[in-house]
Protein backbone atom coordinates (compact mmCIF):
# COMPACT_ATOMS: atom_id res chain seq x y z
CA UNK A 1 0.00 0.00 0.00
CA UNK A 2 1.71 3.44 -1.23
CA UNK A 3 0.07 5.47 1.28
CA UNK A 4 1.72 3.52 4.26
CA UNK A 5 4.79 3.71 2.70
CA UNK A 6 4.08 7.67 2.13
CA UNK A 7 3.77 8.45 5.60
CA UNK A 8 6.48 5.90 6.99
CA UNK A 9 9.18 8.22 4.63
CA UNK A 10 8.03 11.33 5.23
CA UNK A 11 7.35 10.75 9.10
CA UNK A 12 10.96 9.38 9.30
CA UNK A 13 12.82 12.45 7.45
CA UNK A 14 10.35 14.90 9.66
CA UNK A 15 10.88 13.10 12.53
CA UNK A 16 14.37 12.59 12.10
CA UNK A 17 15.09 16.58 11.13
CA UNK A 18 13.19 17.56 14.39
CA UNK A 19 15.58 15.25 16.86
CA UNK A 20 18.70 16.60 14.39
CA UNK A 21 17.30 20.08 14.62
CA UNK A 22 17.65 20.09 18.54
CA UNK A 23 20.59 19.02 18.41
CA UNK A 24 22.13 21.75 16.35
CA UNK A 25 20.02 24.59 18.06
CA UNK A 26 21.07 23.77 21.36
CA UNK A 27 19.27 24.46 24.35
CA UNK A 28 19.92 28.30 24.83
CA UNK A 29 17.81 29.02 21.68
CA UNK A 30 14.69 27.96 23.44
CA UNK A 31 15.59 27.41 27.03
CA UNK A 32 12.85 29.81 28.49
CA UNK A 33 10.27 32.32 26.88
CA UNK A 34 7.26 31.97 24.91
CA UNK A 35 8.08 29.39 22.91
CA UNK A 36 9.70 27.06 25.18
CA UNK A 37 6.29 27.17 27.08
CA UNK A 38 4.27 26.60 23.86
CA UNK A 39 6.82 23.57 23.12
CA UNK A 40 6.55 22.18 26.39
CA UNK A 41 2.47 22.41 26.06
CA UNK A 42 2.44 21.29 22.89
CA UNK A 43 2.56 17.39 23.32
CA UNK A 44 -0.44 17.59 25.91
CA UNK A 45 -2.83 19.83 23.81
CA UNK A 46 -2.31 17.62 21.04
CA UNK A 47 -3.41 14.49 22.87
CA UNK A 48 -5.77 16.43 24.38
CA UNK A 49 -6.69 17.45 20.84
CA UNK A 50 -7.09 14.11 19.85
CA UNK A 51 -9.29 12.67 22.49
CA UNK A 52 -11.50 15.75 21.71
CA UNK A 53 -11.88 15.15 17.41
CA UNK A 54 -12.14 11.06 18.27
CA UNK A 55 -14.99 11.11 20.98
CA UNK A 56 -17.03 14.73 19.63
CA UNK A 57 -16.58 12.80 15.94
CA UNK A 58 -19.02 9.65 17.47
CA UNK A 59 -22.49 9.90 19.27
CA UNK A 60 -23.85 9.83 22.67
CA UNK A 61 -22.53 6.36 22.99
CA UNK A 62 -18.86 7.34 22.17
CA UNK A 63 -19.38 10.29 24.27
CA UNK A 64 -20.52 8.33 27.44
CA UNK A 65 -17.78 6.12 27.25
CA UNK A 66 -15.16 9.20 27.05
CA UNK A 67 -16.61 10.36 30.23
CA UNK A 68 -16.25 6.87 31.89
CA UNK A 69 -12.78 6.25 30.52
CA UNK A 70 -11.66 9.66 31.54
CA UNK A 71 -13.26 9.06 35.20
CA UNK A 72 -11.13 5.89 35.23
CA UNK A 73 -7.73 7.40 34.25
CA UNK A 74 -8.07 10.28 36.53
CA UNK A 75 -8.34 7.64 39.68
CA UNK A 76 -6.51 4.82 38.41
CA UNK A 77 -3.63 6.69 35.97
CA UNK A 78 -3.23 3.43 34.77
CA UNK A 79 -3.17 3.26 30.91
CA UNK A 80 -4.28 -0.74 30.59
CA UNK A 81 -6.80 -0.46 32.98
CA UNK A 82 -7.96 3.26 31.26
CA UNK A 83 -8.03 0.83 27.90
CA UNK A 84 -10.33 -2.10 29.00
CA UNK A 85 -12.57 0.40 30.33
CA UNK A 86 -13.04 2.31 27.51
CA UNK A 87 -13.47 -0.43 25.25
CA UNK A 88 -16.18 -2.40 28.06
CA UNK A 89 -18.05 1.24 27.98
CA UNK A 90 -17.97 1.70 24.66
CA UNK A 91 -19.38 -1.85 24.02
CA UNK A 92 -21.74 -1.83 26.68
CA UNK A 93 -23.72 1.12 25.52
CA UNK A 94 -23.17 -0.18 21.94
CA UNK A 95 -25.11 -3.17 22.70
CA UNK A 96 -27.42 -1.39 25.44
CA UNK A 97 -28.99 0.19 22.47
CA UNK B 1 35.41 4.38 17.75
CA UNK B 2 37.10 7.67 16.94
CA UNK B 3 38.42 9.36 20.10
CA UNK B 4 39.21 13.11 20.59
CA UNK B 5 41.35 14.02 22.82
CA UNK B 6 40.10 17.63 23.86
CA UNK B 7 37.37 16.11 25.27
CA UNK B 8 36.20 13.71 27.64
CA UNK B 9 35.10 11.24 25.29
CA UNK B 10 34.93 7.62 27.74
CA UNK B 11 36.91 5.05 26.94
CA UNK B 12 36.07 1.94 25.18
CA UNK B 13 35.07 -0.14 28.28
CA UNK B 14 33.58 3.05 30.08
CA UNK B 15 31.83 3.43 26.62
CA UNK B 16 30.49 -0.44 27.10
CA UNK B 17 29.37 0.07 30.72
CA UNK B 18 27.45 2.84 29.91
CA UNK B 19 25.61 1.45 27.07
CA UNK B 20 24.54 -1.60 29.10
CA UNK B 21 23.81 -0.03 32.16
CA UNK B 22 21.17 1.79 29.93
CA UNK B 23 20.33 -0.67 28.37
CA UNK B 24 19.48 -2.83 31.66
CA UNK B 25 18.10 0.12 33.83
CA UNK B 26 15.39 1.34 30.98
CA UNK B 27 13.44 -2.11 31.67
CA UNK B 28 10.86 -0.99 33.49
CA UNK B 29 9.92 1.67 30.67
CA UNK B 30 10.32 -0.62 27.47
CA UNK B 31 7.83 -2.84 29.43
CA UNK B 32 5.09 -0.11 29.49
CA UNK B 33 6.24 0.77 25.83
CA UNK B 34 5.79 -2.54 24.79
CA UNK B 35 2.25 -2.52 25.79
CA UNK B 36 2.02 0.78 24.03
CA UNK B 37 3.81 -1.24 20.78
CA UNK B 38 1.13 -3.93 20.62
CA UNK B 39 -1.49 -1.57 20.95
CA UNK B 40 0.23 0.34 18.08
CA UNK B 41 0.57 -2.89 16.61
CA UNK B 42 -3.26 -3.57 16.50
CA UNK B 43 -4.28 0.25 14.77
CA UNK B 44 -1.58 -0.82 12.23
CA UNK B 45 -2.90 -3.79 10.78
CA UNK B 46 -6.58 -1.74 11.13
CA UNK B 47 -4.70 0.96 8.89
CA UNK B 48 -3.71 -1.56 6.20
CA UNK B 49 0.27 -1.55 7.18
CA UNK B 50 1.49 -5.21 7.11
CA UNK B 51 4.19 -6.86 9.20
CA UNK B 52 7.30 -4.86 7.27
CA UNK B 53 5.77 -1.52 6.94
CA UNK B 54 5.08 -1.91 10.89
CA UNK B 55 8.45 -2.99 11.71
CA UNK B 56 10.11 -0.54 9.36
CA UNK B 57 8.31 2.20 10.23
CA UNK B 58 9.14 1.47 13.94
CA UNK B 59 12.96 1.33 13.54
CA UNK B 60 12.95 4.31 11.16
CA UNK B 61 10.22 6.86 13.06
CA UNK B 62 10.61 5.51 16.35
CA UNK B 63 8.12 7.84 17.97
CA UNK B 64 5.44 5.75 19.23
CA UNK B 65 2.66 8.61 19.72
CA UNK B 66 3.41 10.17 16.37
CA UNK B 67 3.34 6.83 14.49
CA UNK B 68 -0.54 5.87 16.82
CA UNK B 69 -1.35 9.03 15.75
CA UNK B 70 -0.53 9.19 11.73
CA UNK B 71 -1.82 5.56 12.03
CA UNK B 72 -5.24 6.45 13.32
CA UNK B 73 -5.56 9.29 10.62
CA UNK B 74 -5.09 6.89 7.95
CA UNK B 75 -7.72 4.63 9.99
CA UNK B 76 -10.36 7.90 9.78
CA UNK B 77 -9.28 8.47 5.94
CA UNK B 78 -7.82 11.45 6.33
CA UNK B 79 -4.87 10.63 4.02
CA UNK B 80 -0.99 10.44 3.78
CA UNK B 81 -0.71 14.60 4.12
CA UNK B 82 -3.14 14.91 7.15
CA UNK B 83 -1.55 11.59 8.61
CA UNK B 84 1.90 13.02 8.93
CA UNK B 85 1.22 16.41 9.38
CA UNK B 86 -0.52 15.35 12.86
CA UNK B 87 2.32 13.17 13.34
CA UNK B 88 5.10 15.34 12.64
CA UNK B 89 3.22 18.22 15.45
CA UNK B 90 3.05 15.28 18.03
CA UNK B 91 7.02 15.14 17.57
CA UNK B 92 8.21 18.69 17.71
CA UNK B 93 8.86 18.25 21.87
CA UNK B 94 11.50 16.02 20.17
CA UNK B 95 13.24 19.55 19.37
CA UNK B 96 13.24 20.49 22.98
CA UNK B 97 14.22 17.12 24.17
CA UNK B 98 17.61 17.10 22.01
CA UNK B 99 18.10 20.65 22.28
CA UNK B 100 18.29 19.88 26.16
CA UNK B 101 20.82 17.14 26.25
CA UNK B 102 23.15 18.93 23.89
CA UNK B 103 26.27 18.54 25.46
CA UNK B 104 26.36 14.87 25.22
CA UNK B 105 26.41 14.63 21.18
CA UNK B 106 28.93 17.63 20.85
CA UNK B 107 32.18 17.02 19.93
CA UNK B 108 31.25 13.41 18.44
CA UNK B 109 31.65 12.31 14.88
CA UNK B 110 29.11 13.06 12.80
CA UNK B 111 27.62 9.17 12.97
CA UNK B 112 27.18 9.22 16.15
CA UNK B 113 25.33 12.44 16.40
CA UNK B 114 22.69 10.88 14.47
CA UNK B 115 22.68 7.75 15.69
CA UNK B 116 21.70 9.46 19.10
CA UNK B 117 19.64 11.76 17.98
CA UNK B 118 17.59 9.38 16.79
CA UNK B 119 17.77 7.08 19.55
CA UNK B 120 16.66 10.07 21.80
CA UNK B 121 13.06 9.24 23.22
CA UNK B 122 10.93 10.74 26.09
CA UNK B 123 12.23 7.39 28.14
CA UNK B 124 15.71 7.63 27.77
CA UNK B 125 15.92 10.55 28.26
CA UNK B 126 13.94 11.29 30.76
CA UNK B 127 15.90 8.29 32.82
CA UNK B 128 19.25 9.90 31.41
CA UNK B 129 18.05 13.16 33.32
CA UNK B 130 16.96 11.21 36.27
CA UNK B 131 20.44 9.41 36.69
CA UNK B 132 22.09 12.27 36.41
CA UNK B 133 20.10 14.60 39.31
CA UNK B 134 21.48 11.55 41.40
CA UNK B 135 24.96 12.63 40.98
CA UNK B 136 26.23 9.90 38.36
CA UNK B 137 27.58 10.77 35.56
CA UNK B 138 26.30 9.64 32.61
CA UNK B 139 25.92 10.55 28.87
CA UNK B 140 25.77 9.63 25.56
CA UNK B 141 26.84 5.75 25.60
CA UNK B 142 23.92 5.74 28.67
CA UNK B 143 21.37 7.26 26.81
CA UNK B 144 22.51 4.85 23.00
CA UNK B 145 21.95 1.89 25.30
CA UNK B 146 18.66 2.84 26.69
CA UNK B 147 17.41 3.76 23.56
CA UNK B 148 18.85 0.26 21.51
CA UNK B 149 17.09 -1.64 24.02
CA UNK B 150 13.53 0.58 23.70
CA UNK B 151 13.89 0.06 19.63
CA UNK B 152 14.30 -3.73 19.85
CA UNK B 153 11.13 -4.21 22.46
CA UNK B 154 9.06 -1.38 20.28
CA UNK B 155 10.16 -3.38 16.89
CA UNK B 156 9.43 -6.78 18.08
CA UNK B 157 5.94 -5.67 20.11
CA UNK B 158 4.63 -3.43 17.30
CA UNK B 159 4.80 -6.31 14.74
CA UNK B 160 3.43 -8.52 17.14
CA UNK B 161 0.57 -6.43 17.54
CA UNK B 162 -0.10 -6.34 13.55
CA UNK B 163 0.32 -9.71 13.70
CA UNK B 164 -2.17 -10.93 16.52
CA UNK B 165 -4.63 -8.16 15.24
CA UNK B 166 -5.52 -10.11 12.11
CA UNK B 167 -6.74 -12.82 14.23
CA UNK B 168 -9.47 -10.75 15.95
CA UNK B 169 -12.50 -10.35 13.29
CA UNK B 170 -14.11 -7.52 13.63
CA UNK B 171 -12.46 -4.49 15.78
CA UNK B 172 -15.58 -2.01 16.08
CA UNK B 173 -18.46 -5.51 17.12
CA UNK B 174 -15.77 -5.80 20.41
CA UNK B 175 -15.52 -1.92 20.97
CA UNK B 176 -12.02 -2.09 20.32
CA UNK B 177 -12.15 0.55 17.77
CA UNK B 178 -12.28 2.93 20.80
CA UNK B 179 -8.86 1.29 22.03
CA UNK B 180 -6.63 4.51 21.00
CA UNK B 181 -9.67 6.89 22.50
CA UNK B 182 -9.38 5.29 25.92
CA UNK B 183 -5.41 5.25 25.58
CA UNK B 184 -5.01 9.08 24.51
CA UNK B 185 -7.06 9.31 27.57
CA UNK B 186 -5.07 7.51 30.07
CA UNK B 187 -1.82 9.53 28.56
CA UNK B 188 -3.43 12.54 28.73
CA UNK B 189 -3.84 12.15 32.47
CA UNK B 190 0.13 10.83 32.61
CA UNK B 191 0.79 14.15 31.13
CA UNK B 192 -1.12 16.29 33.44
CA UNK B 193 1.16 18.54 35.80
CA UNK B 194 -1.71 20.60 37.45
CA UNK B 195 -3.67 23.61 37.11
CA UNK B 196 -1.44 25.27 34.67
CA UNK B 197 -2.23 23.36 32.43
CA UNK B 198 -6.16 23.70 32.61
CA UNK B 199 -6.51 26.86 30.15
CA UNK B 200 -4.02 25.46 27.48
CA UNK B 201 -6.40 22.18 27.58
CA UNK B 202 -9.56 23.94 28.07
CA UNK B 203 -8.50 26.10 24.60
CA UNK B 204 -7.51 22.87 22.68
CA UNK B 205 -10.76 21.00 23.62
CA UNK B 206 -13.22 23.83 23.07
CA UNK B 207 -11.27 24.86 19.67
CA UNK B 208 -11.16 21.14 18.29
CA UNK B 209 -14.89 20.85 19.37
CA UNK B 210 -16.60 24.14 17.98
CA UNK B 211 -13.58 23.12 14.62
CA UNK B 212 -15.24 20.22 14.20
CA UNK B 213 -18.86 20.52 15.66
CA UNK B 214 -19.72 24.27 14.04
CA UNK B 215 -16.80 24.88 11.45
CA UNK B 216 -17.49 21.96 9.22
CA UNK B 217 -13.43 21.09 9.65
CA UNK B 218 -12.13 17.59 8.70
CA UNK B 219 -11.10 16.23 11.90
CA UNK B 220 -7.21 15.80 10.93
CA UNK B 221 -6.94 19.48 10.96
CA UNK B 222 -9.44 20.39 13.79
CA UNK B 223 -6.77 18.39 15.57
CA UNK B 224 -4.21 20.66 14.91
CA UNK B 225 -5.80 24.04 15.23
CA UNK B 226 -6.91 22.43 19.07
CA UNK B 227 -3.33 21.48 19.69
CA UNK B 228 -1.65 24.79 18.18
CA UNK B 229 -4.71 26.77 19.83
CA UNK B 230 -3.51 25.41 23.81
CA UNK B 231 0.19 25.44 22.95
CA UNK B 232 -0.32 29.18 22.01
CA UNK B 233 -2.27 29.66 25.00
CA UNK B 234 0.72 28.22 27.33
CA UNK B 235 3.28 29.88 25.88
CA UNK B 236 1.34 33.28 26.04
CA UNK B 237 1.04 32.36 30.23
CA UNK B 238 3.21 34.08 32.39
CA UNK B 239 4.27 31.49 34.38
CA UNK B 240 7.05 28.84 33.55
Amino acid sequence: MTEAWLVILFLTIGTFGIRLTGVVIGQQVLKAGAWARAMRALPGCMIVSLVAVSVLSGGPREWAAGLIATAVAVATRNLPITMVSGIAAVWLLRHLG
Amino acid sequence: MRQDPLRHVPSGEVSLRDFWSGACEIAPLAIGVAIYGLAFGFLAAQARFDLLQVGIMGGFVFAGGSQIVAAQRLVADAGAIAAVVAGLALNARLLLVTASIREIYAGRPWWQIALGAHLTTDENWALLLAGRATGRDLGYWYLVGGGMCLMLVWCLATMAGAGFAHAIPDPKALGLDFAFTAAFIAIARSLWTGKNDLLPWLTTALVAAAAIRLGGVQPSWALILGGVAGAGIAGMAHHD
